[in-house]
């Protein structure tokens, strides 16, 4: 049976179904058919038009929907919308947890993609990593889960990760205090999805940190990887 | 010889034995430069180099002040560098909001036949998100109330203004691209301007070359 799930379900939760076929439609799944122009207004950030588009292409049998502060409204709404327009069987979360699990991936020597593969599959198949800790990292970023994954390629391997996906990592996603830390003295990209609200803390935390706020919506465009290349290289973190 | 080349969307800058300013669509494809930066450079180059990257060297060259703040406004875009304490703090670079800006400017100078430098600034400005967008509201302007010269000129302001803004406020600015010899853009802006001309990017590759050249003989 398949079964989705949207943002960061507590763990209880989807240990129900491990046996299941479990599908985060939070990410990239390959070929699937757009039809959030048809439904969903244009100012939706580009994940949440993803979740909608896998969620209609693929037709889970139920879906496991964090509407938590660890997500958003616009989940909320959509879960909502999900249910009631399109007949969908969910179950709705909201993760409070509190007990920290570890950043032994966000605070690694990987190079930046492998992180994010990693922390991703850990929402679904927990691993325990015995990771190298970065003890001088580079360079940070601060973000969410990036729609265009290419923007990894950007940074030096060890970069820090910090942001929703710390507190992802960390399996507390309403940590709103984790989400906000941040290392200082070291280059931080602010990075957020276009009309995501995260927006207003990725540019404030830049103003804070001295960092790079950038937005992009879905796929990454040549100012927003010019900007981070420079920023990297003219502060010192790549050559 | 050496070959410097700054391929704007609509200008390229190319320095070798002398400084040519050419029509980007204009310039031979054999046309090989040394090192380079802008549109298609990788294609064009041997060297190609992040336009920032240009810019902020070309600031750095240039500029003798520890703090300054360097926008290059061209003719599809607006970018810019902040410097504190001699130390790179920020960049910014807008394709999207500032698009065409530049562009549309010299469009209307050609089409209404007269060189924005004879306007005076107005009060205020046209609220202009894009070139485009900016182009459709003239108009509107024009139809009401027929003035040719106010309706561009406030145009110009609204970009400015844009520019302004896109930059944080800023007390001083130096200026750098094509819009340096626009005087009605300069006097729009509320802040002082300083304008460093067409060549500060081709002044930063030749930073740029000059410190590889260095690294090579080590």
């Amino acid at each position: 049976m398949k079964i989705g799930f949207v943002g960061n379900p507590p763990y209880e939760v989807l240990e129900n179904y491990r046996c299941e076929e479990l599908i985060d439609l939070d990410n990239d799944l390959g070929q699937i058919e757009e039809k959030s122009d048809l439904y969903l207004p244009k100012i939706s950030c580009s994940i949440i038009k993803r979740v909608f588009n896998n969620a209609l292409a693929l037709r889970p049998q139920k879906i496991i929907f964090d509407v938590g502060e660890g997500k958003c409204d616009s989940g909320r709404f959509l879960s909502w919308i999900l249910r009631k327009h399109f007949g969908m069987e969910i179950v709705e979360t909201r993760n409070q947890n509190r007990k920290a699990r570890s950043t032994v991936i966000c605070d690694s020597t990987l190079p930046l993609g492998k992180k994010f593969d990693l922390i991703l599959n850990n929402i679904s198949n927990l691993i325990n990593e015995q990771l190298e800790r970065e003890i001088h990292p580079k360079a940070g970023f601060w973000s969410v889960p990036c729609w265009d994954t290419r923007i990894f390629d950007l940074f030096p391997d060890g970069t820090r990760i910090f942001g929703w996906t710390r507190c992802l990592e960390n399996g507390t996603p309403d940590d709103l205090e984790l989400e906000c830390y941040v290392e200082e003295g070291i280059p931080v990209v602010f990075y957020a999805q276009t009309f995501c609200s995260k927006n207003l803390l990725a540019k404030n935390l830049a103003r804070v940190y001295r960092g790079l706020y950038v937005d992009c919506d879905g796929r990454l465009t040549s100012s927003v990887k010019a900007q981070i290349e420079a920023f990297l290289y003219l502060r010192g973190a790549t050559k | 010889m050496t070959v410097f080349a700054d391929f704007g969307s609509t200008w390229s800058k190319i320095l070798d034995k002398s400084v040519k300013i050419t029509r980007t669509k204009e310039i031979s494809r054999d046309i090989i430069a040394d090192i380079a930066c802008g549109h298609n450079a990788k294609k064009r180059s041997r060297i190609c180099v992040n336009e920032l990257i240009a810019l902020s060297e070309g600031g750095l060259r240039l500029i003798s002040e520890k703090d300054f703040i360097l926008v290059d406004v061209g003719s599809r875009d607006i970018k810019y560098v902040v410097y504190k304490d001699d130390r790179f703090l920020q960049t910014g670079w807008n394709q999207e909001c500032g698009a065409s800006q530049g562009f549309a400017i010299e469009l209307l100078e050609m089409y209404y036949g007269f060189d924005c430098n004879d306007l005076k600034p107005p009060e205020d400005g046209s609220p202009v998100t894009c070139g485009l967008i900016g182009i459709s509201k003239i108009f509107d302007e024009i139809i009401k109330t027929g003035d040719e010269r106010k309706a561009v000129a406030r145009f110009v302001k609204g970009i400015a203004m844009n520019v302004y803004y896109f930059t944080g406020k800023p007390r001083k600015i130096y200026l750098s691209g094509g819009l340096c010899g626009n005087r009605l853009f300069i006097e729009s802006l509320p802040c002082e301007t300083i304008p460093l001309g067409r060549l500060v990017l081709i002044e930063g590759l030749k930073s740029i070359y000059e410190k590889t050249e260095k690294k090579g003989e080590g």
